[in-house]
C-alpha cells in the first residue's frame, strides 16, 4: 500500500440477538456497533472524519435505504460528516473497507468509520432466500427457485467432485470445526446450539438437504447483526499512539488486499475455469493479490484466516484457492488438523459464517475486526497464539465479488 | 482452577436421576455435548427412555442418543454409579424423596464421584447432612434454567463442606465445555436468580389484584428491560412453581426487607385450587379465545378481551421510552422514564427502583458481589442486570427512584452509585439487548 492504513479498533453485536424481537429500527444496530467501536478504539466522535456503511439489502428486508444517512442519526457529532452507503451482496462489508482504506491513502481524511449491518430475521426463511437470490442474476439463477444460494453452493461442491473427488464427510468435518469455535466466541449465534460431527453428516429430517449435497449444517445463518471498525492515517495513528502511551508499531495496518469480479452467473465461472487448477480462478487472484500487496510470499506468511464459508464448500474452496494444500486437495487440510485453531493455519477461530452468523453485509467487517483481534492478542478464548499476521476472503454472490485483506504486522 | 487440582479429572460417564422430568432431560441432552457416556435413570426404564426421546426433540439431533443409555433406579442405579464420574441428580423436589436417593448414591458413588444436584429450591446444606464426609466433600448444586439448551445462566451452589477444588473444577467445566454462565452462589433459599426474579414476579401480581394484568404487564413491561413481562413470566413457569418459590422464600426469608411483596396473592392460591396453572393448564393471568387474548380479571376469576378493556391513562410515557429504544437511545430512554410523573409512571418506577435495591440489598447474603446476580438476572431470566440499570439511568435517577418509592438505599447501591459507569463489564453482552422497543 502506498500509505498504511491502521486498525484502532472496533466492535461487533452479539449474533445471536433478533432485532425484530427486540423490536428495532436498523438504526438502533448501527449505533451500538459504531459507539461500541469507538469505545474500543478510544477515539471521539467528533474525531471522525468520514463514514462508510455496508449493506446488502436493507430496503427489502428492513423497507429502508440510504443508510449512510444513518450514520448521521447515531451521534450529534457526525452531522455533516461525509457518508456513503456500499453494496456488493455478502462482500459488501468489505466494498466499505476498500473505500475508506482508498480515502484514507489518497490523503482525503484521517479517520474513517466502516460499519457493516444486516437485519435478516424480520422475514420467513423462504422470502429472506428469494431476497438471498439477488445476490445471484436473479432472472436466471434465482426467480422461482426455493433456497437459490444453497442450490448454487452445492453446485460448486459437485465441481470438486466432479474435477477431483469430493467425500461430503470433509464437508461435515468444515460444519462441525466452525459450530466448535463458535463455542469460544461470546458474541457467536451458534454459540449455544446442539451441533457435533455426526449430527452434520446425519441423512435425517433434523438435518434435511436444502440444495444437492448442501444440508442445513452446511449453511451460514440468517442473522441480525453489525460490526464497526476504525481505520486511521498514519498522522493520526502517531497522535492517537502518543496520546494512548503506545507505540505506533504496537498499531495492525491492512498490509495488503485484493478484489476481483467474476462473470455473475455460476455456470460461466465454471465454464471459464474448465481445465484450470482452481475452480474459482478469480477468488485465486484476490488471494495472491492480497498477499503480493503485504509483501508475503504465500500462506505460510499468515497465521490464520478468516474466511467466508456461506455454505461449507465455500470454505473447502478457499482452502485449496489459499493456497493451503495443492488445488482439490482441500481435503487433507481437514484432516490433518492444518485448519483447527491449534494447527498450522487456523480457520475461523470466530465460528466463521456458520459459526459466529453471517449478517451479509457486516460480515466482511466482522471478518477485520476478528482478524484485529487476533494480531492484537485481544481475542480472547479464541485466541491463535503467536498470531501476528491475519487474513481474511470475503465473497458476494456464487464467487463473484471476492475481496481478501491482510492485517497485522509487517515484518 | 483445574490445573491446580492434584490430578486432572474428567468426566466420561454422567448419571441422570429424574431423566424424565423436564430438568433432568434438558441437562441430560447437554452433558450429551461434552461427554462420551450419559445414563438416564428414572423409575422405569420406559420412563428413562422417554427422556431420552425428549431430548432428542429438545435439541433436535438424533445423535444424542449415541452417547446415552436407559435405565431404571431398581435395576441399573447401583451399577451405574459404579462408573460413574458425576452423578446429576433432578428428581422431584421433595426433601425426603432426594435424601432417599442420596442415601442410596452414598453408598454405592466411587469415592471420588462428583454429586451435584439441580435443585432450585432446597438447601445444599441440609441435603448434605445425613451423609458421609466424602460424599459432603464431593458434593454441590448446579441449577439450570429451563430449557437449558436456550437459557445459559447456571448457579453453582457450593454446601459448607465441598471441597473447593470440586467446586472450581464443576465450575471450569460447565463453563468451557457445556457453554454455561456461571454464578456461584451462596446456600440461600432461592439462590441468587429465583430470590431476586420472583420478588419482582410476585410484587407484579399482587399489584395485578387493584390494576388488572394487562396494565401491570404493560406497565413493567418489556422496555423496562426484559424479554418477556412479568406476569406473561408466571403463566409460563406455571402457577405451582411460582408458587412452590415464593412460598419457600416468604417462609425461610423471616428478615427480609420486602417480605410483605414476596406472600403470594390470596386469588392465586384461590384460582389455584380450581385449575388455574398458567399456560399448562390453558389459562393464567392471559388466556386466549380463538385468536383474542383475554386478561383475567382477578377479583372475579373471569377473563375480559384486552381489546374491550378501557384504554388506561397516564401510560402516554411508555409509548415515548419505546420509540427511543427503538433507535437504540437507551440511556435517552430511561431517563425519560425516569422523568415520566403521573401515577402510573410512578407504579412502574416503583417496581423497577424495587428490583435494583432489592437486588444490591442481597448482596453478600445471595452472592458476594454483585456481579454474580446481574449475571444470573442477564443470563438466567433474560432481564437488564441490576448494574446495567444503574449504569443506563446514571445514580442520581436511580438513587432518586428508590427513595421515591419509599424505600431503603443498600449500601451495596450507594456504594455502586459512587463508582464510574460502566460498572457492568461484561465484554460479551451488549447491554441494548435488554430493552425491548415494546
Amino acid at each position: 500500500m502506498t500509505s498504511p492504513v491502521y486498525v484502532l479498533g472496533g466492535y461487533q453485536t452479539d449474533f445471536a440477538r433478533n432485532w425484530s424481537k427486540e423490536r428495532k429500527h436498523i438504526v438502533a444496530m448501527m449505533r451500538e456497533a459504531v459507539l461500541g467501536a469507538l469505545a474500543d478504539a478510544r477515539v471521539e466522535p467528533e474525531e471522525v472524519q468520514t463514514a462508510h456503511v455496508g449493506n446488502f439489502a436493507a430496503e427489502l428486508y428492513a423497507k429502508q435505504g440510504h443508510l449512510g444517512a444513518f450514520f448521521v442519526e447515531i451521534d450529534p457529532a457526525f452531522r455533516g460528516i461525509p457518508t456513503a452507503r456500499h453494496e456488493a451482496a455478502c462482500a459488501s462489508g468489505s466494498i466499505a473497507i476498500l473505500a475508506a482504506t482508498a480515502e484514507i491513502e489518497a490523503g482525503r481524511y484521517d479517520v474513517a468509520v466502516v460499519v457493516g449491518v444486516e437485519q435478516m430475521k424480520s422475514v420467513s426463511s423462504t422470502e429472506g432466500g428469494d431476497f438471498l437470490g439477488t445476490a445471484a442474476w436473479y432472472d436466471r439463477e434465482a426467480k422461482g427457485i426455493e433456497f437459490p444460494f444453497p442450490k448454487l453452493f452445492g453446485r460448486l461442491g459437485d465441481e470438486y467432485d466432479a474435477r477431483y473427488g469430493l467425500d461430503d464427510k470433509h464437508l461435515a468435518a468444515i460444519s462441525a470445526l466452525n459450530y466448535d469455535n463458535a463455542r469460544r466466541n461470546p458474541k457467536a449465534q451458534t454459540r449455544t446450539w446442539y451441533m457435533n460431527e455426526a449430527h452434520a453428516m446425519c441423512r435425517t429430517n433434523d438435518n434435511p438437504a436444502v440444495g444437492g449435497r448442501i444440508r442445513i449444517a452446511d449453511c451460514s445463518q440468517v442473522t441480525d447483526g453489525a460490526a464497526a471498525i476504525v481505520l486511521v492515517s498514519p498522522a493520526f495513528a502517531a497522535r492517537w499512539a502518543a496520546r494512548a502511551g503506545v507505540a505506533i508499531d504496537a498499531i495492525p495496518t491492512v498490509l495488503g488486499w485484493g478484489h476481483a469480479t467474476a462473470p455473475i452467473l455460476f455456470s460461466d465461472k465454471v465454464a471459464e475455469s474448465r481445465g484450470g487448477q482452481y475452480v474459482l480462478p478469480h477468488v485465486r487472484r484476490t488471494v495472491v493479490d492480497a498477499f503480493r500487496r503485504a509483501g508475503l510470499p504465500d500462506v505460510s506468511g499468515i497465521q490464520g484466516i478468516e474466511t467466508h464459508d456461506c455454505f461449507t464448500t465455500s470454505e473447502y474452496m478457499a482452502i485449496d484457492h489459499f493456497g493451503i494444500t495443492a488445488p482439490g486437495e482441500s481435503w487433507k487440510a481437514v484432516e490433518d488438523g492444518t485448519i483447527t485453531p491449534t494447527g498450522r493455519t487456523p480457520i475461523n477461530p470466530s465460528g466463521g459464517l456458520i459459526g459466529a452468523g453471517h449478517p451479509v453485509g457486516a460480515t466482511g467487517v466482522r471478518q477485520v475486526l476478528d482478524a484485529h483481534r487476533q494480531v492484537t492478542g485481544t481475542a480472547g478464548d479464541m485466541q491463535i497464539g503467536g498470531a501476528r499476521r491475519f487474513a481474511t476472503l470475503n465473497i458476494g454472490g456464487s464467487g463473484t465479488t471476492s475481496v481478501s485483506f491482510v492485517v497485522g504486522f509487517a515484518g | 482452577m483445574v490445573d491446580s487440582a492434584p490430578r486432572p479429572r474428567q468426566l466420561r460417564h454422567v448419571v441422570v436421576l429424574g431423566a424424565n422430568g423436564t430438568m433432568g432431560f434438558g441437562s441430560g441432552a447437554l452433558f450429551t455435548r461434552a461427554v462420551p457416556k450419559v445414563t438416564f435413570l428414572a423409575r422405569t426404564r420406559d420412563k428413562a427412555a422417554e427422556g431420552l426421546a425428549a431430548a432428542i426433540r429438545q435439541v433436535r439431533s438424533p445423535t444424542v442418543a449415541d452417547r446415552v443409555e436407559v435405565g431404571s433406579y431398581s435395576e441399573d442405579l447401583e451399577r451405574a454409579l459404579a462408573d460413574a464420574d458425576l452423578v446429576f441428580e433432578a428428581v422431584t423436589e421433595q426433601l425426603d424423596l432426594k435424601h432417599e436417593f442420596f442415601a442410596r448414591i452414598d453408598a454405592a458413588r466411587r469415592p471420588d464421584a462428583i454429586v451435584a444436584t439441580v435443585t432450585s429450591g432446597l438447601s445444599i446444606d441440609a441435603l448434605a447432612a445425613p451423609r458421609s464426609e466424602s460424599f459432603r466433600r464431593h458434593f454441590l448444586g448446579l441449577h439450570f434454567f429451563n430449557p437449558p439448551n436456550v437459557i445459559t445462566g447456571t448457579e453453582l451452589v457450593p454446601g459448607c463442606d465441598t471441597d473447593p477444588a470440586i467446586v472450581d473444577f464443576v465450575e471450569t467445566f460447565a463453563a468451557r465445555e457445556l457453554g454455561r454462565a456461571m454464578v456461584r452462589t451462596l446456600d440461600a433459599p432461592g439462590f441468587a436468580g429465583n430470590r431476586v426474579g420472583f420478588q419482582l414476579l410476585n410484587e407484579v401480581a399482587q399489584l395485578a389484584e387493584e390494576h388488572g394484568p394487562s396494565l401491570m404487564d404493560t406497565l413493567v413491561g418489556r422496555y423496562t428491560g426484559r424479554a418477556l413481562p412479568p406476569l406473561a413470566t408466571i403463566d409460563l413457569v406455571g402457577w405451582d412453581i411460582h408458587r412452590a418459590i415464593v412460598d419457600n422464600i416468604h417462609a425461610l426469608c423471616p428478615a427480609d426487607e420486602r417480605r410483605d411483596t414476596l406472600a403470594l396473592p390470596p386469588y392465586m392460591a384461590r384460582l389455584m385450587a380450581s385449575g388455574t396453572l398458567g399456560s399448562k393448564s390453558g389459562r393464567g393471568f392471559f388466556a386466549r379465545d380463538g385468536k383474542r387474548k383475554l386478561a383475567l380479571d382477578p377479583r372475579t376469576g373471569d377473563y375480559t378481551p384486552i381489546d374491550e378493556l378501557p384504554k388506561p391513562e397516564g401510560v402516554e410515557f411508555i409509548r415515548d421510552v419505546t420509540e427511543l429504544h427503538r433507535v437504540g437511545r437507551y440511556a435517552d430512554a430511561m431517563a425519560c422514564f425516569a422523568a415520566a410523573r403521573g401515577p402510573m409512571a410512578a407504579l412502574a418506577q416503583r417496581v423497577i427502583a424495587g428490583y435494583i435495591a432489592y437486588a444490591y440489598a442481597r448482596v453478600g447474603e445471595v452472592t458476594e458481589t454483585i456481579d454474580g446476580i446481574d449475571r444470573i438476572m442477564g443470563f438466567g431470566f433474560n432481564w437488564a442486570p441490576p448494574s446495567v440499570l444503574l449504569d443506563v439511568l446514571g445514580p442520581e435517577a436511580t438513587i432518586g427512584m428508590v427513595k421515591a418509592a419509599g424505600l431503603e438505599v443498600p449500601d451495596a447501591l450507594a456504594a455502586a452509585a459512587a463508582l464510574p459507569a460502566p460498572r457492568f463489564r461484561d465484554a460479551g453482552v451488549d447491554v441494548g439487548k435488554f430493552f425491548v422497543a415494546a
